[in-house]
């Protein structure tokens, strides 16, 4: 206890040090407690999911204090914690559709009011706006007064009805929120149209890739054979209905082309049919789902990477594929033309056509041997993305919005009402309100300070920090 | 280190004397059972230690000496060290009581030194009572050292066979049993027991159960009573706890039951109630036929409302009331022999409650046949109808069913088999609803049946699996079926080691329930509900409460 | 010892009880509020007004009976398997650690875990209905494996103590847990 009690005492000292050097300094060094939410983590897996744990691991390293909330995934409830003293809430909340929660507007504030005091939370982070919870926290989280940011992962339509109701919801949400992030310039513009936002308030930060993880090894391919890897989700918006098209026509022209495909999905039957149809079954090769360290050793076996999504707001498949050396073939749709640079990315219109046409390109490029080595193309993708970059941007927009002001009730609701249409902004003032007074009954029952805070884990007075410092310090005094 | 000493309340008084118990194997406890009092040889110590070390199976010793205040002279604190050089030990104890002072003083004479604690025990308690969960009899080092404090204590016994008065030429203290005056007529009981228990078993060799069919109530009970009178009868001894305890549970059940039973034959032979029942029966046989019919006839026309399928009404509904007709006309048939069936079948209560009630519930499955024929008619149907339906939808969207790799694949049909699928299709939809009403009908009279057998089938698994023994043990002597223990400070002075009281946790009357259950046939639904209600609207048949084996293809 | 009173996770006070026999030996004893006889006179009421209200209606005396009756058998039901008013945590040294709770109306129900059993006393944090509390527990030790948990005994669970109450108890705990190996 005396040790941790020291070093305390020397981080708060380090801490004073730092703030004496110069107040700008300060305002650069400030910490921020930071709260994560969204539907989907991990035991889930997926872009989101990998995203949110990346850019926390990221922050925590840079100093601040990180709490992802989530709802419980089967017995994975309660609270738990990561690597360097991530903490993790899953809420016992109901999920309803797709990984996604029932939303009340209410049900959910209890234990979201609890989580956001007891870690005093300073900024508010919601991902994905397929998410419930992410909307249900930003609402909440301008109830109870604190800076809201809010990262949009995908595209929409504007014309069926489901997208139609979730734009509405994400004007509402949205029309509080501090700061939006998006992945990609397409996405942005999408999501002001949709969500008919202030353009300036909405930033792009690209995903990232650990390139690390993804190298080259040429010494895994065939060289006899040329083989076209695809690693997705089996959906119907990954367009693997345009890979059943393409597969038999292709396999029919070259007989030494192989598919090896990764991922499991509904879609799979479509698959798995054309195989069977046009007995392909040696040179088809569906691995099922793959875990996310076993995808850089299906990548690296390939020659072409294929991606054939009808709608991305930013692949990270194809920076993955890029990054292992292979040769990409994209269709060309949504954030995709900005994410790689045009020499090293065969874009395509999404048709079975165009596809094909493209492919052929690339097959023949491959055997005449005009293509770049595979470290050279690594070596171009590298430092095109990452995770650093993203959280010393994402840092950026927590300094600018801790000091924005929060609405009072009153302006919100006018706000509300004048953003929203005189319909939907209405009945949204009038919930505004309600949450209000349900936050008012809520802090009457069990009042803020009756709540213990939370032992820190990560941030300037982490645990976890001291706790290997101490070890640090410890293993310099042996040697 | 904290060294432990359990050590008995009987003793707490005792003369001075020797201290006999076992140190604990791979704990630094030990534990005190006797106090063997001045004068003694030391030979004599030594050799009655070694027998009762053999006789018990635990390892005895001398622990150390225990001398009361009265005694304190001059020249014993020598003479109580000497004494370690006769009886070698590596670690001597020295306990104590002072004058004025509730607590003992301990000193240890070996190398290390340490902190003492003080644990008293009811000696007779903690030798009676079993540790749960039950575990083998064996003293294992590995275990839990307060399973093998009540180990040691249990199987010390013939430590305690020295009695008080005996004139040997050793006294000692430590808990003495209050007498053995009924003794001898347990011994007689025990002698009587075997002759009987030989001759139930041969009787039970000669009953040839097994070909009984499995599938009547009362000859599952009775085949299961059979089994439990075999195991009874066994002319060996139980060996263990648990073994005992399922023997006496199964005993007292089946007296138990069979008392019940007798009151429920006084209640039916005494009154007349026999006939009274019989003239009952076949009226209300008649009057669930009637309202059958009546509900038939309900269906038949336009049942609230709804417009069903002429024709096809009417072929059901006809068929259906000739079955009723042939059912009262069976039980018209019947009547004359309603009474003396009953009279007979009220003596199998002698055999006990279960018995009765197991019958009861066959009686109830055979006058309740017509329905049960009715349910399985219009779930064959519907379960046609549902099968017709579901595979014609596939068609309808161009998928089929892949028998061998047990999915759903893609199809092209040609334009006839689309056609044909299609007609079928639509007549099958729209003579759905008139079965689906049949079906919904019968199950729901079906469900009725089913759940009163069911009651009857609970009730008879209850009698026969509730461990009335161990409750009462439980009630009546809490120490013998024990969950754990618990401590409470017996006195905490300054001066001296902390005290300790350690009593018997009972078990919870729950548990003792769960622990005790005799292992009955599995009365209970193997199916959840979900299932069922899958089942029911599937038209898969449901049975009451029989085990089914899964069908593995 | 002297006790200290704290307040549990809702705010009504408690009191702490810690107890010193021996250096190895103690005793905590977490004590809550007896049951307040406003809220026994509300609840009673309320139930015999609502009786009553129904009883003008039906005229049906059965009503009023049975009213009488089930606030009789709820509040010794209550008093017997609800309302706990001590619980005490007994941690001995090389012996293990027992928990007990007294209710209301005078039953006690104690648990023993011997210590080569325990694996540890820890504060662990847990959605408890609509709150994220801190409670104490003891990790209990899987016998196949010696470094695996197999289960979690909470403690104080009904009087559920908040964090600055928990780490009084837990140092003391882990004092003692420290001193035999």
């Amino acid at each position: 206890m005396g040790q941790r009690g020291r070093a305390v005492l020397q981080s708060n000292a380090s801490q004073q040090e730092s703030s004496g050097t110069s107040q700008d300094a300060l305002k650069h060094n400030r910490k921020h407690n930071i709260c994560m939410v969204s539907d989907f983590f991990y035991p889930n897996m997926g872009g989101v999911e990998s995203h949110i744990y990346l850019l926390s691991q990221c922050l925590i390293e840079k100093g601040h204090k990180v709490v992802i909330v989530t709802h419980s995934y089967g017995k994975r409830k309660g609270v738990r914690y990561l690597t360097n003293g991530l903490k993790v809430y899953y809420l016992p909340l109901q999920v309803m559709y797709n990984q996604s929660t029932v939303t009340t507007c209410f049900h959910s504030l209890p234990l979201l009011r609890c989580v956001l005091v007891r870690e005093r939370i300073t900024v508010v982070h919601a991902h994905s706006s397929f998410s419930a919870l992410a909307h249900d926290s930003l609402f909440h989280a301008k109830t109870m007064g604190l800076n809201t940011v809010f990262t949009d992962h995908s595209l929409f339509g504007f014309a069926d009805i489901s997208s139609v109701l979730t734009n509405k919801l994400l004007t509402i949400t949205l029309c509080d929120t501090n700061h939006i992030v998006c992945v990609s310039y397409t996405s942005k513009e999408n999501t002001v149209l949709r969500a008919a936002l202030n353009p300036e308030i909405v930033s792009v930060i690209p995903n990232a890739v650990e390139s690390t993880d993804f190298t080259p090894d040429p010494s895994q391919r065939r060289d006899d054979r040329i083989t076209i890897v695809v690693i997705s989700r089996l959906v119907y918006r990954k367009g693997i209905d345009l890979l059943g098209g393409i597969i038999p026509e292709l396999c029919l022209k070259h007989p030494d082309l192989n598919f090896l495909i990764g991922g499991e999905g509904p879609k799979r039957l479509v698959l798995e049919e054309v195989r069977e149809k046009y007995q392909l079954h040696d040179r088809v090769r569906l691995l099922g789902a793959l875990e996310h360290k076993d995808v850089r050793n299906v990548l690296v076996q390939g020659h072409i990477f294929l991606n054939t999504s009808l709608t991305e707001a930013f692949c990270m498949a194809i920076v993955e594929g890029a990054s292992c050396g292979l040769q990409v073939v994209s269709t060309c749709v949504g954030g995709i033309p900005e994410v790689l640079p045009e020499d090293l990315i065969t874009l395509c219109e999404p048709n079975v056509r165009s596809l094909c046409a493209g492919l052929e390109k690339v097959i023949a490029r491959q055997r005449s041997g005009a293509v770049p080595t595979p470290a050279s193309i690594h070596a171009r993708v590298k430092n095109l993305y990452t995770w650093r970059n993203v959280a010393e941007r994402t840092e950026k927009v927590y300094d600018r919005v801790v000091g924005e002001e929060v609405l009072p009730l009153h302006m919100r609701i006018q706000r509300l009402r004048s953003h929203c249409g005189p319909v939907a902004g209405s009945i949204f003032a009038f919930v505004a309100v309600l949450d209000f007074l349900f936050l008012l009954l809520l802090q009457w029952l069990v009042p803020d300070q009756i709540m213990d805070l939370a032992v820190d884990a990560s941030g300037p007075f982490g645990m976890w920090n001291q706790e290997s410092g101490i070890k640090k310090r410890t293993s310099s005094q042996k040697s | 280190m904290v060294l432990k000493i359990f050590y008995p309340q009987c003793c707490n008084l005792a003369n001075s004397g020797l201290l006999i118990g076992s140190w604990i194997q791979g704990h630094n406890s030990a534990v005190v059972l006797a106090v063997v009092h001045y004068p003694f040889i030391p030979g004599q110590v030594k050799r009655y230690i070694q027998q009762v070390s053999t006789a018990s199976g635990v390892k005895l010793s001398v622990l150390g000496s225990w001398s009361l205040p009265s005694e304190a002279e001059k020249g014993v604190e020598n003479f109580l060290r000497d004494l370690r050089t006769i009886f070698p030990q590596d670690r001597w104890l020295q306990i104590s009581r002072k004058m004025g002072q509730t607590g003992f003083n301990c000193s240890i004479l070996d190398r290390s030194q340490g902190t003492i604690l003080f644990v008293h025990y009811d000696q007779r308690n903690v030798m009676l009572s079993q540790l749960h969960p039950i575990q083998t009899e064996e003293l294992d080092p590995s275990d839990s050292e307060l399973r093998q404090v009540f180990q040691i204590v249990s199987l010390s016994q013939p430590l305690f066979l020295l009695d008080r008065y005996d004139d040997g030429p050793l006294k000692s203290t430590h808990w003495q049993s209050g007498g053995q005056e009924a003794s001898i007529i347990v011994e007689l009981l025990k002698m009587a027991s075997v002759p009987l228990c030989l001759t139930i078993s041969c009787l039970l060799h000669l009953l040839p159960l097994n070909f009984l069919c499995s599938k009547l109530s009362t000859c599952v009970q009775l085949s299961y009573r059979s089994d439990h009178l075999r195991a009874l009868s066994s002319p060996k001894t139980a060996v263990g706890h648990s073994e005992f305890m399922r023997k006496a549970n199964v005993l007292v059940s089946i007296l138990v039951d069979m008392a019940l039973g007798f009151l429920l034959m006084y209640w039916l032979y005494s009154d007349n109630h026999i006939s009274m029942l019989a003239n009952a029966l076949v009226p209300a046989a008649d009057h669930v036929a009637k309202e059958l019919e009546e509900l038939l006839q309900w269906l038949m026309g336009a049942p609230a409302g709804l417009k069903m399928n002429r024709a096809l009404d009417e072929v059901l509904g006809r068929f259906f009331l000739y079955h009723i007709h042939l059912w009262i006309s069976y039980i018209h048939l019947m009547s004359p022999f309603v009474e003396t069936i009953l009279w007979y079948g009220g003596l199998s209560a002698g055999l006990g409650l279960s018995f009765a009630l197991a019958l009861l519930s066959d009686m109830v499955a055979l006058l309740t046949f017509h329905i049960y024929c009715f349910y399985v008619y219009g779930a064959r149907l519907y379960c046609l109808k549902i099968y017709g339906l579901s595979s014609l939808w596939r068609l309808f969207r161009g998928k089929k069913w892949n028998v061998l790799r047990q999915r759903v694949d893609s199809c092209s049909y040609d334009l006839d088999q689309l056609f044909i699928g299609t007609l079928l299709f639509t007549i099958l939809l729209f003579l759905f609803p008139t079965t689906a009403l049949y079906y919904l009908v019968f199950t729901l009279l079906r469900l009725l049946v089913v759940v009163l057998q069911g009651i009857l089938h609970l009730t008879v698994d209850l009698i026969n699996s509730l461990p009335l023994f161990a409750v009462a043990l439980r009630l009546t002597r809490f120490y013998r079926l024990a969950e754990g223990v618990k401590f409470s400070v017996l006195c905490d002075e300054p001066d001296t080691p902390l005290h300790l009281l350690m009593e018997i946790n009972p078990l919870s009357c729950a548990s003792v329930i769960k622990t005790y259950r005799t292992p009955t046939y599995s009365c209970y639904p193997k199916d959840s509900w979900t299932n069922l209600v899958k089942k029911l609207f599937v038209g898969e048949l449901i049975y009451p409460w029989k085990h089914k084996t899964i069908k593995t293809d | 010892m002297e006790g200290e009173s704290f307040t549990d996770i809702n705010g009504t006070p408690i009191f702490l009880d810690c107890q010193s026999h021996s250096t190895f030996c103690r005793e905590f004893t977490v004590t809550s509020p007896k049951v307040p006889v406003t809220k026994v006179i509300v609840f009673t009421c309320s139930i015999w007004l609502l009786a009553y209200a129904v009883f003008l209606f039906t005229e049906d005396t059965v009503v009023l009976t049975s009213a009488i009756l089930i606030t009789l058998v709820s509040m010794m039901l209550y008093v017997h398997l609800v309302k706990v008013e001590q619980e005490t945590l007994f941690i001995i040294g090389s012996l293990g650690v027992q928990m007990s709770s007294s209710y209301a109306s005078g039953r006690e129900t104690t648990t023993f875990i011997e210590l080569n059993k325990i694996k540890d006393i820890v504060i662990n944090e847990a959605i408890y209905m609509h709150q994220i509390i801190y409670y104490l527990c003891v990790l209990l030790k899987d016998p196949s494996d010696p470094d695996a948990v197999s289960s979690v005994v909470p403690l104080f669970q009904s009087s559920k103590p908040r964090l600055n109450c928990l780490m009084k108890v837990y140092r003391s705990c882990q004092e003692i847990l420290s001193k035999c190996p």
